[in-house]
């Protein structure tokens, strides 16, 4: 047993040893020479700078002036020293992002004792800065430079050098420039508790100035604590390696590797504590130091305690080290603010637990999973702040800087108001853009969007109404309530007799996860005045797609259960039927709120009917749902197949007779189908038969599974499938939701043959089951996005999805699982001919993936679906990020591309049993139009008044049960052409139908189709089986010939 | 598609393959309507980008919008190239007329209409058929039955028929008799009695499971490696 549980974790080294090959950065000699050729470019581009040039404040009079310094000149001279510091020093670059730092040493003779005042280093810092660009703007071997900041500190810009020359193998390679104040001036005068920017005080008494300190001391340390990381990585392999992979797992995540929270260099600071302190020693492989790391930041508040070096190390680095008392020590982790840190610590708790507990050691989740903001956060907002000018009203820096403090203020506001509401807030306001000039000032930061990332409590909370404030008898608690809450803040009285303070944020049902929004939009509106339009928030936009006629049908959902409560009842208590009925269950997803569209009450279908008050919209057809009945048993049943299913139906004929006669309800049934109408449903009866379901349970590949006939079986799992998803959507309210936006994007991009409905319910329960590295999703487009990423992501050709939805498979059923799928991965290896499940999707009712991917999607269709998902998948996410306003934007996630079939049949829009759920009416502007088809008369999908003026029976015959013409004419094609053609179509009320060409009998048609016309023919053949539907037929692309 | 694709492979830009050439299409959809006014514009870029080299360098986004926007316009021409032929041949015999075939009832819609119709006869006249049907179908497995007996008769042979005596009301596997002991107590007392049975009894049988064990180890290793190779070819192990 110890080495099966060894496995895991050797392969999750092994992965790891894969990915460092694949990121770490080798130093070629070619890669050596360009970065030497470059930095000593820019040391000859320095040295040309003629010596005791006078730099004034003209060489960046915007910059001067917003960072608020009294002087700035200086004459130049060369800086003390150059030298390459940062990862690049110790062969830690981590790609993609290949920049090699260039420690500057400024000159002391530049600066005066007391320039630590008032922004002038700031200022002479950004001067010297703008000689040295000028400069090296003239060298040949340097393409462009370009100006940045250090940790989005806009008050410290850095430059930016684009080496001339390219090299594959780092494209988009450069160097910063990054100044540093070794022992510039007395770290004494720079505490914390000191006050060095005069135009900070409140009636003249100064305020301290903490971070403004501490950014100058960040320069004065920079190269001492290059110098000391170096020292601990140089020869140790397995510490730079663990950095790299601390350095991937932050870059991944998108929400601590940001200014305010981690960056690398912090990273390598942090591990060389750990070394310094001996936390972590020679001994340990790279996922030990890993381990190690995550568990300090974790339990170590970074942000509380401060880190500092300790003075041990008096032998490496003991120049400036006697100025340092215990007040003027440097705090590393100045940035970490207090806002970002406990999300850091929540992140790291995470990746902890999947170490333990995911899959293969947790590295898909820890180093392969992208957590954007987007995917994280379940409600995102973006504030457009361009031009406002309240942002810097107070001046840009002064302690800190205006960006920062606003950061701050929109961060406490929202903590307010949404109180529990919110596990976290994140507000991320990212300054700096790709031409930014210092020069010009720093008025232009404000471009940027604002981001603000909520992550939701619970759904519950989120969707709450009413929050009640204090009590009304506390006098200025109440006051304070009202002056946050202005005309919003009311007293009411609650069922407890109390009195209190609250906010009531009135809303239905449906669109309960609209008052976060709200309240949101309140709040910035009334104190930071911003306008409705300047607030982008991404929470409703995909709503239309599940709407019709401008309603959410689920709304009804309340009443259908009702109804098939009452049903189930008058089923059980039948009598004269020779066999009671034991058990109603339903089927059809409509009952487990997983309905894209789930039925509306049909006024006809009912037992008395209002004829003069039908609409003029009535629909013509009535969707109906499964229901599966059981008998009591019975000795009598034959044993023939065929005979089961006939005694069956008369079983179900019987039933009918007998609710028609005492309730009086109207049946109609086909050999296959009984459908009962009851109040303005139609219930479609199934009818499991008991011997099949004792048999059903044990194990697969015995024989008696041959005993159980298909029907029997597939019954059973379907009514398994419905009762644990009704559950998992009881635990999670928006399971539904973000299953039905699922649905409709697979219909939508007409994938309606390839993945089944209940394929799609079991990958989004994979989602709130296994939500790890994320949260459970909380909102509907969090969960979507995150649907989407699941099906373009997952590893299909290796792995299988477990989906757990009771949490009840023990490990032995895991194993089977896994036996199961190696299994069907052999046996597809050996044949492709086989039916090949490329989605292996495995629950407790099913380990062998047989219900619900054994025949689709193959391996192609599911190459198209991963395609389509990552396609759908960036397109969301960069029109969650970034600032787009567009509302087609998200009407293309559900719009498809139609010249990517073979040929397209397009239907009469008018002809669909449901119209309103045409999402867009599809039209082809390329490929050759083949044919053009009329509507028919026979068939409407509303009740025309002519229709109505029979009797309520003959009304009531006219009604059809589950008429969908689509079905009927894919079947047609199918039967006919299903050797030649592939179809995918939309089942959910599209007016398309892409086609592709089969490949499979290529040789045989070789002769055939010599002559490019067939192809032609053959589609106006297929058009004539859907006379009277098909509107159009068009030919993107004639079935290729060999060459 | 994979036909296509690698057509296009050869003749346009051998970057993408055909599940890229799939992505961002969806993206790029939207863009259409801008790019039909931006057309001369494209065209420059298209130009720039040919002259600048190999496509395959550029990584940057923008620029992967180039890339898309010049492949799909390849595209595009290509298939106008075979489209022009196409529609020519379908401008020669024109657009074919499909009528709405309201009073065949061979095809289309009014087939399925009375389809749909002709299957629902009423409740009574469908209770007589299934009645038909499964008299006749008892019928014809007797019939069957008989002209089996008949046949091997006909050769002077008598056919002895085990009889299959009395119903079975014991379980093939487990022993009980059917409907005596619940399902849960049978699996339980069948789950008690294979815990009995001693697995590794001699020696050689330990030897041989142990040896199992670590063949299984080594299969999977190979197997890992195997996967992981696959896995850098899928560039699993790029994370950005």
């Amino acid at each position: 047993m110890e080495t099966e549980t060894c496995i895991p974790s050797m392969s999750i080294d092994f992965k790891v040893q894969e990915l460092l090959k694949e990121v770490r950065l080798q130093c070629s000699p070619a890669l050596t020479k360009l970065v030497d050729d470059t930095v000593s470019a820019i040391k000859s581009a320095v040295d040309q700078i003629p010596e005791h040039l006078q730099v004034t404040a003209d060489w960046a009079p915007g910059f001067v002036r917003d960072v608020g310094a009294d002087k700035a000149e200086f004459k130049f001279k060369k800086p003390t020293s150059i030298e390459i510091g940062g990862s690049y020093s110790i062969g830690c670059v981590a790609k993609p992002d290949v920049n090699v730092d260039l420690l500057l040493r400024l000159p002391k003779e530049c600066f005066h004792e007391k320039d630590y005042l008032n922004y002038r280093y700031h200022a002479k810092r950004c001067l010297y800065l703008c000689v040295i660009k000028k400069y090296l703007k003239s060298s040949s071997s340097i393409q462009k430079v370009e100006w940045s900041t250090l940790q989005n500190e806009a008050r410290k810009p850095v430059l930016v050098v684009y080496p001339a020359a390219n090299l594959d193998e780092v494209p988009g390679l450069f160097i910063r420039i990054i100044p540093t104040a070794t022992s510039l001036f007395d770290p004494s005068k720079l505490n914390e508790k000191r006050n060095n920017v005069r135009a900070l005080n409140t009636g003249d008494v100064p305020q301290p100035t903490p971070i403004y300190n501490c950014s100058i001391l960040e320069d004065m340390y920079l190269e001492e604590n290059s110098k000391f990381v170096m020292n601990f990585f140089s020869g140790w392999k397995e510490l730079g390696e663990a950095l790299i992979l601390l350095k991937v797992w932050a870059r991944l995540r998108s929400s601590i590797y940001v200014h305010d929270c981690l960056n690398g260099f912090l990273i390598s600071i942090i591990v060389s504590y750990l070394v310094a302190k001996n936390k972590i020693n020679r001994d340990m492989m790279p996922m030990g130091i890993f381990r190690a790391t995550l568990k300090f930041i974790e339990t170590h508040p970074l942000w509380k305690h401060r880190l500092y070096f300790p003075t041990i190390d008096q032998n490496t680095s003991s120049k400036g080290n006697e100025q340092l008392n215990s007040s003027t020590r440097f705090n590393l982790v100045f940035r970490i603010s207090g806002v970002a840190y406990p999300e850091l610590q929540d992140e790291v708790a995470s990746t902890l637990k999947c170490l333990e507990k995911c899959r293969d050691g947790g590295f898909e989740e820890i180093f392969a999973t992208k957590i954007d903001n987007a995917a994280k956060y379940d409600y995102c907002f973006r504030l457009n702040l361009k031009g406002n000018r309240d942002v810097y009203s107070l001046g840009f820096c002064l302690d800190d800087e205006c960006w920062r403090v606003y950061e701050q203020d929109v961060h406490n506001l929202l903590n307010q108001g949404l109180n529990d509401r919110a596990k976290f807030i994140r507000v991320i306001w990212r300054n700096t853009y790709s031409d930014f000039n210092v020069e010009n000032g720093l008025s232009a930061l404000n471009n940027e969007p604002l981001f603000v990332g909520i992550l939701v409590s619970s759904v519950e909370k989120a969707f709450r109404v009413v929050d009640i404030g204090p009590n009304a008898e506390k006098k200025d608690e109440a006051l304070m309530f009202r002056k946050f809450w202005g005309e919003k803040a009311e007293l009411r009285r609650f069922q407890d007799g109390k009195i209190a303070e609250s906010t009531v944020w009135e809303s239905e049902q449906g669109s309960r996860h609209l008052i976060l929004k709200r309240i949101v939009e309140f709040l910035l509106e009334r104190h930071l005045s911003l306008s409705k339009k300047d607030i982008v928030s991404v929470v409703d936009q995909l709503d239309f797609s599940l709407l019709h006629d401008g309603k959410d049908l689920v709304s009804h959902s309340g009443k259908l259960l009702r109804t098939f409560e009452e049903l189930s009842k008058r089923l059980r208590s039948i009598e004269d039927v020779p066999l009671k009925i034991s058990s109603v269950q339903p089927l059809d997803s409509a009952f487990r709120y997983t309905s894209v569209f789930p039925p509306e009450p049909h006024p006809v279908a009912n037992k008395k009917v209002d004829v003069a008050r039908l609409h003029n919209l009535t629909p013509f057809c009535v969707q109906s749902l499964e229901v599966m009945i059981q008998l009591e048993g019975s000795g009598n049943w034959p044993m023939d197949d065929v005979l089961i299913e006939r005694t069956k139906s008369v079983f179900l004929l019987k039933i009918c007779e007998s609710l028609q006669d005492n309730w009086g309800m109207t049946c109609t049934a086909s050999e296959k189908d009984v459908d009962v109408l009851m109040d303005g449903y139609a219930f479609r009866l199934r009818m499991l038969h008991e011997r099949g379901l004792s048999l059903v349970n044990k194990e697969i590949g015995r024989d008696q599974m041959k005993r159980v006939s298909a029907a029997d079986k597939m019954l059973f799992v379907r009514s398994q499938h419905a009762s644990m998803v009704n559950g998992l959507q009881f635990r999670y309210p928006i399971f539904g939701l973000v299953v039905r936006l699922a649905k409709r994007w697979l219909a939508s991009h007409l994938f309606s043959a390839c993945l089944a409905e209940e394929a799609a319910e079991l990958l989004v329960a994979y989602l709130f089951l296994k939500p790890l590295p994320f949260d459970v999703p909380c909102s509907r487009i969090t969960g979507f996005l995150r649907f989407l990423r699941l099906l373009a992501e997952h590893d299909w050709t290796f792995s299988p999805l477990i989906v757990d939805i009771n949490g009840d498979l023990s490990q032995n059923d895991e194993k089977e699982i896994d036996d199961n799928f190696m299994q069907s991965r052999k046996a597809y290896k050996e044949n492709t001919q086989i039916e090949s499940k490329a989605m292996f999707l495995a629950t407790a009712y099913d380990k062998s993936s047989e219900a619900w991917t054994r025949c689709s999607p193959n391996p192609l269709e599911l190459k198209r679906l991963v395609a389509y998902a990552r396609s759908s998948a960036n397109l969301l996410t960069k029109i969650i990020l970034q600032n787009q306003t567009d509302p087609h934007g998200w009407e293309c996630l559900f719009r498809t591309p139609l010249n990517l079939y073979d040929a397209v049949i397009l239907l009469h829009g008018d002809r669909l049993p449901y119209p309103k759920r045409l999402l867009f009416t599809s039209e082809l502007d390329q490929g050759g139009h083949v044919a053009h088809g009329s509507a028919s008369s026979s068939f409407h999908p509303f009740l025309l008044p002519a229709d109505m003026k029979g009797s309520l029976e003959q009304l009531k015959t006219k009604l059809m049960v589950n008429f969908d013409p689509l079905r009927c004419f894919v079947g047609d094609v199918e039967a006919k052409f299903s050797n030649r053609l592939k179809l995918w179509y939309d089942s959910l009320g599209g007016d398309a139908i892409g086609l592709t060409w089969e490949r499979s009998k290529k040789r045989e048609r070789e002769e055939e189709e010599a002559d490019g016309k067939h192809a032609v023919d053959l589609l106006r053949n297929v058009g004539e089986l859907g006379k009277g539907f098909v509107r159009d037929v068009y030919l993107v692309k004639a079935p290729r010939l060999s060459i | 598609m994979k036909k296509k694709t690698s057509k296009e492979k050869a003749n346009a830009v051998g970057v993408a393959e055909d599940v890229e050439m799939v992505e961002n299409l969806v993206a790029t959809k939207q863009e259409k309507k801008k790019d039909k006014l931006s057309k001369k514009k494209k065209r420059k870029g298209k130009e720039k980008n040919a002259s600048a080299g190999t496509v395959a360098k550029l990584v940057d986004e923008n620029d992967e919008v180039h890339v898309q926007e010049k492949f799909r316009k390849d595209r595009k021409k290509k298939s106008k190239g075979q489209l022009v032929k196409k529609s020519k041949a379908a401008q020669e015999d024109e657009v074919y007329e499909i009528p709405s075939g309201d009073e065949d009832c061979s095809k289309g819609m009014k087939k399925w209409l009375t389809d749909y119709h002709q299957c629902r006869p009423g409740l009574k006249v469908l209770q007589q058929r299934i009645d038909e049907f499964i008299t006749a179908y008892e019928e014809k497995l007797e019939q069957e039955r008989r002209e089996k007996e008949a046949r091997l008769t006909e050769g002077g042979w008598v056919l002895v028929e085990h009889h299959k005596g009395r119903k079975k009301t014991t379980d093939s596997e487990s022993g009980t008799t059917i409907g005596s002991v619940s399902q849960a107590a049978v699996e339980d007392k069948l789950a008690k009695k294979k815990s009995k049975e001693v697995s590794d009894f001699y020696r050689f049988q330990k030897r041989e499971a142990q040896r199992n064990e670590l063949l299984t180890l080594q299969s999977k290793f190979e197997q890992d490696k195997k996967r992981i190779q696959q896995m850098r070819a899928a560039r699993k192990f790029r994370p950005y």
